[in-house]
């Protein structure tokens, strides 16, 4: 059991590593945790409007702020143009709409004037402009029927005419859902399982890999051969080692999800996410033994694990969602087993009753992942047959 | 002797594949990764045209007004765009649905309409609010209509025009445009903060440049050092000629960044190739300050000396907003002290100031922070490091 437990021993070494990359998983799979209650009624989208109001709050001034705050999300932003400016850069603050002074009075009086909005042209700001510009056409409207001869709305027909434009703009329109799945919460689990897949590559490759090749080191390698023990029950050791890490590591952050995602973890669809995680990892635990088996340098090994950690994360949609990946992007992705397990959990997600259809696109997915290994320990036989040979 | 040191110098650090790969390559791959995850964000976040469906049954086909709206909404020809709409059975509607294909439809009955959605989202908000306000449209078409009539009748007038009035208050309703006066900056792509981070940390990264070169010139590091400390010149000079090279070393990977980011990856540094050039002089030398810094007072091994450099950029360069944009606006916000101290932070936000405003204070700010910060820790390691004898090691 020398082997075994050298592995073990190596590893208590590097620990940090593991530890550091668990808790960045915690970090992110923790802060994406953070949103709404889950419901299946119809919730409508409400964006970040900003209003910087330069006219006294009474008349169709305040009703305008009411209704966009009614509709809108409270955001909290410093009294300045430059924070309202950071906030709109990094997406606090979608829409920011200017009043500018004496807009009630000159409302009343006939004069149509022109708002002055910010914009960051995403799908949240084109639906606040739809906001505020359905509530300045419908009081238009209706300040034509409310004037008097000379154009102007009375005190007695403001009241009317605001509580006309309320009136009109709280029709609504019945809403229904079919999906009764539980989105938020599965977007939740994707999420988590999606980053796992960085976490796996880079904690589990690198130390496994490190590890590995410490026992390929010439000197090392020597000593093993005059030993008496066999070369193949050092590999075995070496092998049950691997697995047990890798399970144990799994286990963990199995746990975790269950910890930090909650219920949803318990349906067929959390099963699920567990069985890919599994066979990823194992797919994971065989690139370390190639990885291992073909570098031997270990400021090298480093390199290339950070290099494939963040490649496949980034390429395949651990990071980035993979709806907002370019295509081509996602074409190259498929070399890659990380595409087959990602695609898998996005898969799961929108899975409304497992049955032997639903089955079917998932399997696929998990035969490729399969597949991967089998290719991966091959490799690594024959590269480390080659150089035994060579030794 | 200075230039002796300083040509030797430079040849070791080519020399070192893992250092080079680690401040000259590295970057370059990740940029790659950068750009190809993040060049489609903006573009699927703006609103893009809607699928939808209608159920084609007896009354949407009698009801004029739903069918204009949507027909309008729908033309190909207009920048107004707004839905890609089919008219359908309701069980074609259903089965489009489930598949994705559209993300609602919409059924009219008994002059009710309802909406039927998959999954909440802003598509479908924005699908139920023109639906509303189709409603309501038709809501105050009618009290104009009544109120106008009335009025025709108060002053005597019973031979009404109605032709003319429908048109005149239906163009007044549908046709009104609400013109609103868009002040805001052009430059809103805000995944270029993810590419000023990435020169931030390929700055800080060229400390660990510092480290190697120094760490040849003093006694208690490497022999070399002792070789160097026996020898009968000006130690200061050789520190100094070391750390020169490891910063022209710095200067040429960043600039071959740069080329490959402008040229390859297409990011926007603003207008003032000047001021961009003068904010990486001095991010480097940030970079290189923390080199001497960590290089002169903590007394280890090179391994740990890069281990403290490469953990100082992680996590400036997280707080700055690498592995998530919004962080850096969060702390920006919450705690701002932290990244007036944090160099990362400091050459991340002098870019961005570059690049969205139009005034230079906030990029002025940032390029002195940044030349205290490095004179602070230059100084610092001066002292350390000045007549320093050793009587045995």
């Amino acid at each position: 059991m020398t082997a075994f437990k050298t592995f073990f021993k190596i590893l208590n070494k590097n620990k940090f590593i593991v530890i550091m990359y668990t808790v960045i998983l915690i970090a992110f799979g923790g802060f994406n945790m953070q949103t709404s209650d889950s419901s299946i009624n119809f919730t409508a989208s409400k964006p970040d409007i900003l209003v910087v109001n330069n006219d006294e709050e009474k008349g169709i001034t305040k009703d305008l702020i009411d209704y966009i705050k009614g509709n809108s999300e409270a955001v909290n932003i410093a009294d300045n143009e430059e924070a309202r400016n950071d906030a709109l850069f990094y997406r606090e603050v979608h829409y920011i709409v200017y009043i500018p002074e004496n807009y009630n009075e000159d409302f009343l009086n006939g004069k149509n004037v022109n708002l002055e909005i910010k914009t960051c042209d995403t799908a949240e700001s084109s639906f606040a402009e739809m906001l505020v510009s359905r509530y300045i056409r419908t009081a238009n409207s209706y300040r034509e029927i409310y004037k008097d001869e000379n154009g102007k709305i009375s005190k007695e027909n403001e009241e009317k005419l605001i509580s006309k434009i309320n009136d009109t703009l709280s029709k609504n329109t019945e809403v229904e859902i079919t999906s009764k799945l539980d989105t938020n919460s599965l977007s939740k689990a994707t999420f988590y399982y999606n980053f796992v897949n960085y976490s796996i590559l880079a904690a589990l490759v690198y130390v496994v890999s490190l590890i590995l090749s410490s026992f390929r080191n010439k000197k090392i390698q020597r000593r093993i051969n005059v030993s008496s023990t066999t070369y193949r029950k050092i590999n075995r050791e070496l092998l049950m080692a691997n697995i047990m890490f890798s399970l144990w590591l799994w286990g963990i952050y199995v746990l975790l999800s269950f910890v930090l995602i909650g219920k949803i973890m318990f349906t067929i669809q959390g099963a699920l996410y567990i069985i890919n995680s599994f066979i990823f990892t194992m797919c994971a635990a065989t690139i370390a033994l190639l990885i291992g088996s073909i570098v031997s340098n270990k400021n090298a090994i480093n390199g290339i694990v950070n290099v494939i950690a963040l490649g496949s994360s980034f390429l395949c949609g651990a990071f980035v969602p993979m709806q907002w990946l370019p295509d081509t992007v996602l074409k190259i992705a498929h070399i890659l087993p990380s595409f087959y397990y990602i695609s898998t959990n996005e898969k799961i997600a929108t899975l409304e009753n497992i049955d032997v259809s639903s089955l079917k696109e998932i399997i696929p997915n998990m035969a490729v992942m399969v597949c991967f290994a089998i290719i991966f320990v091959i490799l690594s036989n024959a590269v480390s047959r080659k150089k035994r040979r060579e030794d | 002797m200075f230039t002796h040191n300083f040509k030797y110098t430079l040849k070791t650090l080519f020399k070192d594949r893992t250092l080079i790969f680690w401040t000259f390559a590295f970057p370059i791959i990740l940029g790659t990764f950068f750009n190809m995850a993040f060049s489609n964000i903006e573009n699927s976040e703006s609103l893009n045209i809607i699928d939808i469906a209608i159920v084609e049954n007896e009354e949407i086909k009698s009801n004029e007004i739903f069918t204009t709206v949507f027909e309008n909404l729908s033309n190909e020809n207009s920048e107004d765009r707004l839905f890609n709409t089919t008219y359908v059975t309701e069980e074609k509607a259903k089965e489009l649905l489930e598949n994705k294909d559209i993300i609602g439809y919409m059924k009219l009955e008994e002059e009710n309409p309802k909406v039927i959605f998959n999954t909440n989202g802003i598509d479908q908000t924005i699908f139920k609010y023109v639906v509303e306000e189709i409603t309501q449209t038709s809501e105050i078409i009618t009290e104009m209509a009544t109120k106008e009539i009335s009025k025709q009748f108060v002053t005597g007038n019973f031979n009404i025009d109605y032709d003319e009035l429908y048109d005149r208050i239906i163009k007044l309703a549908f046709e009104q445009e609400v013109e609103l006066n868009n002040i805001s900056n052009k430059n809103l792509s805000y995944t270029m903060i993810e590419f000023y981070t990435l020169i931030a940390m390929t700055c800080l990264y060229g400390g660990i440049l510092g480290v190697v070169a120094i760490n040849k010139s003093l006694a208690n590091m490497s022999p070399q050092g002792k070789r160097v400390s026996v020898a009968p010149t000006n130690k200061i000079k050789v520190i100094l000629s070391s750390v020169c090279a490891s910063y022209l070393t710095q200067l040429i990977g960043i600039a071959i960044l740069f080329v490959y980011t402008i040229f390859v990856l297409k990011v926007d540094y603003g207008n003032n190739l000047g001021l961009v050039v003068s904010l990486a002089l001095a991010g480097c030398l940030a970079g290189l300050s923390i080199g001497t810094f960590v290089g002169t007072i903590f007394k280890t091994n090179e391994n740990t000396k890069t281990g403290i450099i490469i953990s100082i950029t992680m996590l400036g360069c997280f707080l700055s907003g690498m592995m998530g944009i919004t962080m850096k606006y969060i702390v920006d916000k919450n705690i701002p002290i932290i990244n007036k101290l944090n160099p990362a932070s400091m050459i991340t936000d002098g870019f961005y100031s570059l690049y969205y405003y139009d005034t230079l204070d906030r990029y002025i700010f940032n390029l002195t922070s940044l030349l205290i910060f490095s004179a602070v820790l230059i100084i610092i390691s001066y002292i350390s490091i000045r007549r320093q004898k050793y009587d045995s090691i």
